[in-house]
């Protein structure tokens, strides 16, 4: 019996002792917390265990063996997602072919592109990070953390929703003009085109799934029957049509947009989101009916024809009309400073900072899917925070450090490296 | 009636040379040298007999018996080991096989990843220098790896035994290697092309495979299946009977290529993998047999070549060659490759500066010799020093591997070559005597016509009647 006692006893001393203690295991002190969700908390404080919020409010006191973080004089805000870039990727586009649905940017990964650090340093935390717009049906997006130092499987945001990127308009019709393959024109060449070749694609993937319907139906009866060819093309575009995937649709002009929702209610897919649409103030309603986020720039347009009608106030009107909107980046440079870009819709579009602040966080964590675990301060959330010295959406505001999973990735202090 | 006479000596002479030739080798004994048998085993005066290209017995020179034919090497002070094999090189290649060649030959690099077919034994050429240079330390048996398509080809496994390709084959066909590389220009100009344009290939495998077999079990009913070469060649390794090796130039590549394996269910084999300590776990988890590369150039995605020159000089010299040492400290197994290496002293500068970064000289020797011959499917007939297995040993002047040390002797499927000019001796000099003597029936041009020659006497020493 004693025997038993001391054996227990030291086997639950050595399991004590093996246990690491988390990384992820820490208090954010005394900062005024803005949860974006659930209103502001002054000389507040957030508690985070093992990566995952357990308590926000005041007079928190940290646990044995938490690491504490003063806040205070900070702002404590959720990590800001960027909800369409190209960091962290081995090449962005296929661009051999119009169509090339088979291709996935999960199996590209670069976990070592300084842009991460980039990205952290001005307080993101999660990235959409997408196929380019070189082709009308391009590849699968993949959603990351950004767990700067860790591997791609480290960073993969498997609650995510799953997309595909399309693209309208002028990038696809012109992207043979330069390149490797400069001068052999490819189809489509024009507006029409794209959209023609989306819908031939998706009619082909509909068949396909009838030959694999038929076929699973008749093996049951007739074993030597030859399968129909695994189409690796084709098999996202079966996805979409089975609700498992959902499109983002680079978009610039109002009706290529408008076009694009009635190939969608034809073909019977959900988009999840708009890019860029610089043009979206001009269809707001259709926008809301069908239930279809923007993914924008604050206040870039003009630039090409296609984006010769863009206007600041379009993230400021289309949020009042209800639309959900997230201000993206789209580059490795601009994400360092979306919190900058989401201010601007306070000057043009007459937004609150709640509001503002809701383009770089909660929005963009709906459009991914992913509002169930980030994009807010509440309990039961991911630790992924981004402390900054003024309110994020002043002008003189800096991010100080960015903690990702309860793990700081950022600290302006300790500078490049981790 | 000189001319016939010049023909019969002729002759002889050629019946001479076929009479050694029926004999792969000579027989020879290493004797009194220290044996590091490569199970974990020391003898520290030992004998080894090589008769016929294999081991014929190993063991305490006290115990053995030194047949008359041998031909005797001393081995005082001298060490032997299993010949080195080095299970991922580039040595050989007589000319790159298709589309390696000038990049700018755009109107090939559509099929450049169907280049499975491609099999390394086809652009062979042996050449002693590099034989040489890989004998100096201590390799006997290298895997020769064709091209750097995204399907590379077919490799072989060769031993180091002369000039005679044929001869020098070990294993033919052993797997089939898949570089994570792009098109120019063409379909894949990516490396998630590249990805997607692996798993459609082996899928498209599978495919055929299945309406091929349904076709082969019964032909009635079914449409025959159009022959294709491509699908005919990946078909062994879809169905798991080869391996696919996975030449992985950065981390990333080895999660790629673990993810693959998984997907398609293959039997895989990670190559390069010079960042493998970087994820290590995931490579214990896979299981896959892990050919490390001894070259330590950190690629150029790496982020300590990415955030400046300190960190990128200190990468080269201190981070990247302990690799190995790294990984070993994690309990993985592995082997070491020269891959990507051009010169066999480069191999042997990469190992000590290996063993400088804290690999234990043993793991070395492991990583060369067993562990290789395990993950290639050769380990009975190589990779220590046993009898019955094929006489690659290598005898050297000081501990292999060590700065100051030489390998002396030699030994490919028990051909024998000798690296110092050691003072001549008779014994040594003169080829084992063959016996000719008997009655031989012969044709040749001499004018008299057919003859039935006799050659009586013992041995070589008989006359011509």
């Amino acid at each position: 019996m004693n025997r038993r006692f001391y054996i227990i006893t030291v086997v639950f001393l050595l399991i004590g002792t093996a246990l690491p203690t988390f990384a992820q295991d820490v208090l954010i002190k005394n900062g005024t917390v803005l949860t974006v969700t659930k209103g502001t908390i002054e000389n507040g404080d957030v508690l985070i265990k093992k990566g995952i919020i357990t308590r926000i409010g005041n007079n928190i006191e940290a646990p044995a063996g938490f690491k504490v973080i003063d806040a205070t004089g900070l702002y404590v805000m959720p990590g800001i997602i960027d909800s369409h870039t190209h960091i962290a990727l081995t090449g962005t586009n296929e661009g051999t072919d119009a169509i090339t649905s088979e291709v996935k940017m999960r199996d590209v990964i670069n976990s070592e592109d300084p842009g991460i650090f980039t990205a952290l340093s001005g307080g993101v935390t999660m990235v959409h990070t997408m196929h380019g717009s070189a082709n009308p049906i391009a590849g699968e997006n993949v959603t990351l953390k950004l767990k700067w130092g860790k591997t791609a499987e480290d960073m993969l945001v498997s609650e995510a929703f799953r997309t595909l990127k399309f693209a309208l308009g002028e990038n696809p019709k012109r992207a043979n003009s330069f390149g490797p393959t400069r001068g052999t024109p490819r189809y489509p060449q024009t507006r029409m085109g794209v959209i023609a070749i989306i819908r031939r694609e998706f009619l082909r993937a509909k068949q396909y799934k009838e030959d694999w319907d038929r076929y699973n139906q008749a093996v049951k009866k007739n074993k030597r029957l030859i399968p129909p060819r695994k189409d690796l093309r084709l098999e996202p575009l079966v996805e979409m049509l089975e609700g498992k995937m959902f499109a983002r649709v680079h978009a610039y002009q109002a009706d290529e947009t408008l076009e694009f929702i009635a190939l969608a209610k034809e073909m019977g897919f959900k988009i999840a989101c708009f890019e860029h649409v610089s043009e979206a103030f001009k269809i707001t309603k259709e926008l809301v009916e069908e239930n279809i986020g923007i993914s924008i720039f604050a206040d870039g347009w003009a630039y090409k024809m296609e984006a010769s009608q863009g206007i600041a106030y379009n993230a400021g009107y289309a949020t009042k009309k209800g639309v959900l909107v997230s201000i993206n980046s789209d580059s490795g440079e601009r994400i360092r400073r979306l919190f900058n870009d989401a201010a601007k819709a306070m000057k043009y579009g007459g937004l609150n900072e709640e509001e503002a602040l809701r383009l770089i966080t909660i929005n963009p964590a709906i459009q991914l899917g992913v509002d169930k675990i980030v994009g807010s301060l509440e309990v039961g959330k991911h630790g992924d925070i981004a402390l900054f010295r003024e309110h994020p959406m002043s002008i003189y505001t800096r991010c100080e450090k960015t903690i990702v999973e309860g793990e700081v990735y950022f600290d302006r202090e300790k500078g490049g490296e981790k | 009636m000189k001319t016939y006479r010049k023909t019969i000596v002729f002759l002889i002479l050629a019946f001479c040379y076929v009479g050694i030739q029926a004999r792969t080798s000579p027989t020879y004994a290493v004797v009194g040298c220290r044996l590091v048998i490569g199970n974990g085993t020391v003898i520290e005066k030992g004998t080894i007999l090589i008769r016929d290209g294999l081991i014929q017995s190993v063991g305490p020179a006290a115990d053995l018996k030194i047949p008359p034919d041998a031909r005797v090497i001393q081995g005082e002070g001298k060490i032997a080991y299993p010949g080195l094999i080095d299970a991922h090189s580039q040595f050989f290649l007589e000319r790159k096989p298709a589309g390696q060649g000038d990049e700018s030959e755009t109107d090939e690099a559509a099929d450049l990843w169907k280049n499975a077919h491609v099999n390394a034994y086809d652009f062979i050429k042996p050449k002693k220098s590099t034989r040489e240079d890989l004998h100096k330390i201590g390799v006997t048996t290298v895997v020769v790896v064709p091209g750097r398509e995204i399907f590379a080809g077919q490799s072989v496994i060769v031993n180091l035994n002369g000039d005679i390709r044929e001869e020098m084959v070990l294993k033919h066909s052993y797997g089939l290697h898949i570089n994570f590389v792009t098109n120019r220009g063409e379909y894949p100009s990516s490396l998630m092309g590249t990805m997607a344009l692996i798993r459609q290939s082996f899928y498209d495998a599978r495919h055929y495979g299945l309406h091929a077999g349904l076709y082969k079990e019964s032909p009635v009913g079914l449409k025959r299946p159009a022959y294709n070469p491509f699908c005919e060649t990946l078909l062994p390794y879809m169905n798991k009977e080869k391996p696919v090796v996975f030449n992985c130039g950065n981390m990333e590549d080895i999660n790629r290529a673990v993810r693959l394996v998984e997907e398609l269910g293959l039997r895989g084999v990670l190559s390069g993998a010079n960042e493998a300590w970087r994820v290590a776990d995931v490579i214990s988890r896979s299981g896959l047999p892990l050919f490390v590369s001894l070259k330590f150039n950190p690629p150029s995605s790496s982020r300590y070549v990415r955030l400046g020159e300190d960190l990128k000089k200190k990468a080269e010299k201190d981070i990247y060659p302990a690799n190995a040492a790294e990984l070993n400290k994690t309990g993985i197994p592995f082997a070491l490759t020269s891959n990507g290496l051009v010169k066999g002293s480069d191999m042997l500068k990469s190992l000590q500066s290996a063993i400088k970064a804290g690999l234990p000289r043993e793991e070395v020797l492991k990583a060369m010799t067993v562990r290789p011959a395990v993950f290639l499917g050769i380990d009975d007939v190589t990779g220590t020093l046993e009898a019955g297995k094929i006489a690659n040993v290598v005898l050297t002047e000081g501990e292999l591997f060590e700065e100051k040390s030489a390998v002396r002797h030699v030994f490919a499927d028990g051909v024998h070559f000798e690296y110092e000019a050691p003072p001549k001796k008779k014994a040594e000099q003169s080829p084992a005597a063959v016996n000719i003597t008997g009655k031989w029936r012969v044709q040749g041009a001499a004018p008299s016509g057919e003859k039935a020659v006799r050659i009586p006497g013992q041995g070589t020493q008989g006359r011509t009647q």
